[in-house]
């Protein structure tokens, strides 16, 4: 689990564009939106796009992303369990 | 009404944010010249900057710079002229749609592709509800932004603009118009291309962005004080026209100082030129620019720009005129300046700019 996080939050940097910031930078369990990071509904649409494109997951119900997207460790959970890739 | 051009900014291949080229310009040395970017952070937030591709970036650097100078902080327009747009988005989402079969599309370079993205997004920033308009017109882009504003003032709709020209060339766009052979050589040198040895075309970005108002203010470069474009012209009506922008300001050809012309060194392109000089211009001398700035969509906004900042200091440097003898004549002060560019001899401009 602790490689997949790593791998998960340097993918968040490099999708979202977060220059200057590092892995180490990233709290894995603080809120993703609004507070902690601060990332917003288009940032939600690219995180959609790198569980797909990554992990081989589709998410079907939009609600569900409000839970998987908590934070990077309970997304990491989520990716453990469903990944198709 | 009178129309001024109140500051200009650029981002290009010469020093960003500056009239630095004005005294010493940089000299291109290769057919693909990359722009001087400026520290964007005095401009942007990094979490502002993290979804903008390149071009935007400038546009916002030369937009807030350009009104700060002016010391404006809401234009009642922000009219843009793009040939392209974001260029740097549109083939990252391209190459995604290939490299995903489809699927996966990233949404950032999408919305930051569409040709309107860069109006928007100065619009967003500056918090600017007014009129919000993005010309793609490809070499005459810039030239009916302007037109749109220079209108819009005249009939009083408006009080203040802020007008851009804003083109990218990537290494990929280079490498698709060389397949084109639309760089004519990679051999530059000043002084063949002057005595027409050569044909040369260099490539340029362009992101330049000018406040126009209704009042004159300290900072005011020069008047804008009329402009003209027509489609296909001959060389009679070209005559023509600029024979009629002239009689309606009260000025003949002897009154104005230089002409600027878009010489670009391909003979291609400058053929119109050549011809206009001979018949019309024959004892005006003739200013160019893309030497400086390269060839790009938005290349005719550098015209005016030279224009104005030329009347703004009172003189002409040497390294503008096309004809090394015409700058040793030179003396005076210049009052009028007439810009002239042309897009593929189709779309054609004149721009009367006076002290």
């Amino acid at each position: 689990m602790e490689q997949l996080i790593e791998e998960l939050k340097k993918e968040i940097i490099e999708v979202l564009n977060l220059e200057g910031m590092t892995p180490a930078d990233i709290d894995e369990n603080a809120p993703l939106f609004g507070e902690g990071l601060g990332l917003d509904s288009i940032d939600a649409l690219e995180l959609i796009v790198l569980m797909e494109k990554n992990y081989g997951i589709k998410l079907q119900n939009a609600n569900e992303g409000k839970e998987i997207f908590k934070s990077v460790k309970v997304m990491a959970e989520y990716i453990n369990t469903h990944r198709t890739k | 009404m009178s129309i001024y051009i109140q500051s200009v900014s650029h981002i290009s291949i010469q020093k960003p944010l500056s009239e630095e080229w004005m005294e010493s310009p940089v000299v291109p040395d290769s057919s693909f010249m990359k722009s001087q970017e400026p520290d964007y952070k005095l401009f942007i937030s990094p979490m502002e900057a993290r979804r903008m591709g390149t071009l935007v970036k400038r546009a916002l650097a030369t937009s807030l710079d350009t009104l700060r100078k002016g010391g404006c902080e809401m234009p009642d327009a922000i009219i843009s002229g793009t040939g392209l747009g974001c260029v740097e988005h549109t083939e990252k989402f391209l190459n995604t749609l290939i490299d995903n079969d489809e699927e996966c599309l990233p949404p950032t370079s999408f919305m930051q592709s569409t040709h309107n993205t860069i109006s928007s997004q100065i619009a967003l920033r500056l918090k600017c509800h007014g009129y919000n308009s993005t010309y793609s017109h490809c070499g005459t882009s810039f030239d009916s932004a302007l037109f749109d504003a220079f209108l819009q003032l005249s009939l009083g709709k408006i009080r203040t603009a802020l007008v851009g020209a804003h083109d990218e060339m990537t290494p990929d766009y280079f490498l698709m118009l060389s397949k084109l052979d639309f760089w004519k050589t990679h051999f530059y040198d000043l002084e063949q291309l002057r005595r027409g040895e050569e044909s040369v075309s260099i490539s340029g970005s362009c992101s330049l962005s000018r406040r126009l108002s209704a009042e004159k203010q300290e900072s005011t470069l020069c008047e804008l004080k009329d402009m003209e474009m027509f489609y296909r012209p001959g060389i009679l009506q070209s005559q023509h026209a600029i024979n009629d922008i002239l009689l309606r300001n009260n000025l003949s050809i002897k009154d104005i100082d230089a002409v600027v012309m878009g010489l670009s060194g391909d003979r291609d392109n400058d053929d119109v030129y050549y011809e206009l000089r001979d018949r019309a211009f024959k004892n005006t001398p003739v200013l160019w620019y893309k030497q400086m700035f390269g060839e790009s969509f938005g290349a005719s906004s550098f015209g005016v720009y030279v224009g104005a900042e030329c009347l703004r200091a009172g003189r002409i440097p040497q390294h503008l005129f096309f004809f090394p003898e015409e700058a040793e004549k030179f003396q005076k002060e210049p009052r009028n300046i007439l810009v002239y560019n042309h897009f593929h001899d189709k779309d054609h401009s004149i721009i009367l700019l006076t002290k």
